[in-house]
């Protein structure tokens, strides 16, 4: 069973190779066996977005049930997103749930997560760290989804303010991740994150 | 007396063919078939070679008639005097019907002589043709949507050439897939007709069916039954037309009788518009089409791929008219298989596990609940109100609400799973997580623990990583669900622990 999935896969691999996206080099597909069980995706972030200039980095698992189950998908590049984990880089996306149809492939889950970070889904902003910052300070968002594209994804942006905050905390001892997440998660309140860091 | 002594002597014959050909394969050239006539059953052994008039010359003395006052029926068709047998496609001990022109039925010499096209007097397995058989539900179009654009237009253009083809030389032989009782496997079937009402063969067509649910739904087809009973006359005294009834036999196996019959699977077919398949993109011969609009197809490897998927998931659906079955793996709507005799496609252990599948939803739809022991999983009814629940099966007893082990007061928060004996499988989960630095505890606790009850239906479900917002994989449930409250998806959880 497990070769209707490798074979599959190896004619959606060629199938992505040969794409225009590739020519654009707006996505981008790399295998990490040889059994097809495991690639490496890569997506620009679109323009005129946070993310513009980025490249994100995905992990991709192909289940022995492929095409009849979704692929496993994670982002490796750490993202500020409303639907991506900041911490883990798990991805709530429908396509890859129950919305996921056997018609489907890795170029269409690529292009769709390219659209994910173009428009937040659900609209209506959540309650959840970056969720709640997206509807209640969008600039702040953006700024903050735009340094961590700078920090993580080569993106060209770079925001000398955060890297200064950052820093601060650095020099109290502070691992650098981890006062990242601490500022963005206080809109770069450096008295704040500083608060949560060490109580 | 004489016709015993020339059915026993015949019957002799043929023992002796029998053992002839098995052993030996001498005589090939031997066809050993019955004939019903109105004065009772007649074996005759006859060269494949010789035509239907040769037929009825050698009845017409035994059942003291000429051979001109008589028609040979086959397959719904009165056959032509100068078909060749072996043309027919007729099966070691198959049946030839014989009746006497009846004076005044002027219906049969109509359309045995008004039709130049000699086609009509074949059998209708030899006359069909397979395109009409092949095309889904009406629907002309052929997308291949595999988000393939460019291979599309090509597969159209392919599809064109092969039509053309077609039309040019003569039409393919309809190809007819079945499931054989007695082969135990997918075989060519071969298409049968009979009285709708007696049941006898010596029935012919008025028309021929033009696609499957012809074949399919009763009374589609109207005929004229040659049972020389009258019995049909006289029960519907001509208040109702006589239908056709198809039915199939299977083409690997010497027939063992009348009652040897196989399942007509519809959605195998002739790969005739040479459609890519959805899941491994290869072009076969035989595909499985789907009732979807799209024409969605698969190889056969596919389609039992595709089921043995489904069923570890229990993504079947229990529907209320076919029973157990699937839909178009592209989810297309209104695609769900009505013969479920496609299933037996899976092998015998995947077949096994299909019924008990089909039982157990059957259970949880009459309010039932499913052991949550590993590798039990038994169908358990019991009064709504009884809490303590005993599987009869392995003898596991649990709690109703939690499907832990069972226990006084209210259900603790479920990280005891741990100890139930998967430990092998939350190690390595544990460590693959760890190896990609996800590192936080959250997650790390909730990862020991990978299957939790989905509240709605209380399916045992898996969580494999990602976010708290569960889908009930059970077809028919799907509830949305949190990992963490075990109660359904809400606002609240997307905020709190969407990610744990
Ligand atoms: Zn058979
Ligand atoms: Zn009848
Ligand atoms: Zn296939
Ligand atoms: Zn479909
Ligand atoms: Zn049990
Ligand atoms: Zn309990
Ligand atoms: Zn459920
Ligand atoms: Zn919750």
């Amino acid at each position: 069973m497990a070769n209707i999935a490798a074979q599959r896969i190896k004619r959606e691999f060629k199938e992505v190779i040969r794409s225009e996206e590739v020519a654009k080099c707006a996505i981008k597909l790399d295998l990490v066996d040889n059994n097809y069980t495991e690639l490496r995706g890569e997506i620009a972030g679109p323009p005129d977005t946070a993310y513009e200039g980025g490249n994100f980095v995905l992990e991709i698992k192909v289940p022995e049930t492929y095409p009849f189950n979704p692929p496993k998908v994670r982002f490796i590049t750490k993202i500020w997103h409303p639907n991506i984990s900041s911490v883990t880089g798990a991805i709530c996306l429908d396509i890859l749930k129950d919305q996921w149809a056997a018609a489907m492939t890795l170029r269409t889950v690529l292009l769709s997560l390219q659209a994910l970070l173009s428009a937040a889904e659900p609209d209506d902003p959540q309650d959840a760290v970056v969720a709640r910052q997206y509807k209640e300070n969008v600039e702040m968002f953006r700024l903050t989804a735009r340094h961590w594209t700078n920090a993580y994804a080569g993106g060209p942006n770079a925001n000398p303010e955060c890297d200064e905050k950052i820093k601060r905390l650095v020099d109290m001892g502070i691992e650098e991740h981890q006062a990242r997440v601490a500022l963005s998660s206080y809109n770069w309140d450096l008295e704040r994150a500083t608060e949560q860091l060490f109580s | 007396m004489l016709r015993f002594f020339i059915s026993f002597f015949s019957s002799l014959f043929q023992m002796m063919i029998h053992i002839l050909t098995t052993k030996k394969h001498i005589i090939q050239n031997v066809l050993s078939i019955y004939i019903k006539t109105t004065g009772g059953n007649i074996s005759i052994d006859i060269d494949p070679k010789c035509d239907v008039s040769h037929i009825k010359k050698m009845v017409a003395p035994q059942i003291g008639l000429q051979p001109e006052e008589l028609k040979v029926i086959f397959a719904g068709k009165e056959l032509g005097d100068d078909i060749i047998i072996e043309e027919c496609d007729l099966g070691q001990q198959s049946i030839l019907h014989v009746v006497k022109i009846k004076p005044g039925n002027v219906q049969s010499k109509i359309s045995a002589s008004s039709t130049p096209n000699s086609k009509t007097l074949m059998p209708l397995c030899e006359s069909l043709d397979d395109l009409m058989f092949s095309a889904s539900s009406g629907s002309r179009t052929a997308s291949i949507s595999i988000g393939n654009e460019t291979s599309t237009s090509d597969s159209l253009l392919d599809e064109i050439e092969v039509v053309a083809n077609n039309e040019k030389s003569k039409p393919k032989k309809v190809h007819f897939y079945v499931y054989c009782p007695t082969c135990k496997k997918l075989t060519q079937g071969k298409l049968r007709v009979r009285c709708h009402f007696c049941k006898s063969g010596a029935f012919t067509v008025h028309s021929d069916p033009q696609n499957w649910s012809h074949v399919l739904e009763s009374k589609q087809i109207t005929g004229t039954c040659e049972n020389d009973s009258e019995f049909c006359e006289n029960i519907l005294q001509n208040k109702e037309p006589t239908f056709a009834e198809f039915y199939f036999k299977c083409s690997e196996h010497i027939s063992l009788g009348e009652n040897d019959q196989a399942v007509p699977l519809d959605l195998i077919r002739p790969n005739l518009r040479q459609l890519q398949c959805l899941a491994c993109f290869e072009i076969t011969e035989t595909i499985f089409s789907f009732p979807c609009e799209d024409d969605h197809v698969t190889c056969l490897d596919c389609f039992e791929a595709y089921c043995k998927a489904k069923l570890s998931d229990r993504q079947f659906w229990q529907h209320p008219e076919y029973g157990y079955t699937l839909a178009c793996p592209s989810g297309c709507a209104n695609s769900f298989i009505k013969e479920i005799h496609h299933f037996r496609l899976l092998d015998d252990e995947h077949y096994e596990r299909y019924h008990r599948f089909a039982t157990e939803e059957f259970v949880l739809q009459s309010g039932g609940l499913l052991c949550p022991q590993p590798g039990c999983g038994m169908g358990i009814l019991a009064d709504p109100e009884c809490i303590r629940i005993t599987c009869q099966n392995c003898k596991y007893v649990f709690c109703r609400n939690c499907l832990q082990g069972y226990h006084i007061g209210s259900c603790d928060p479920p990280e005891i799973q741990e100890t139930s004996g998967t430990s092998g499988d939350c190690g390595t989960e544990l460590n693959c997580d760890n190896r990609n630095g996800a590192g936080d505890d959250a997650s790390r606790t909730t990862i020991k623990v990978i299957t939790k009850p989905c509240p709605s239906c209380k399916t045992p479900t898996e969580r494999d990583g990602g976010c708290m917002h569960m889908v009930c994989t059970r077809a028919g449930c799907q509830f949305h669900w949190c990992w963490v409250c075990q109660t359904e998806w809400t606002r609240e959880c997307m905020g709190d622990h969407w990610f744990g």
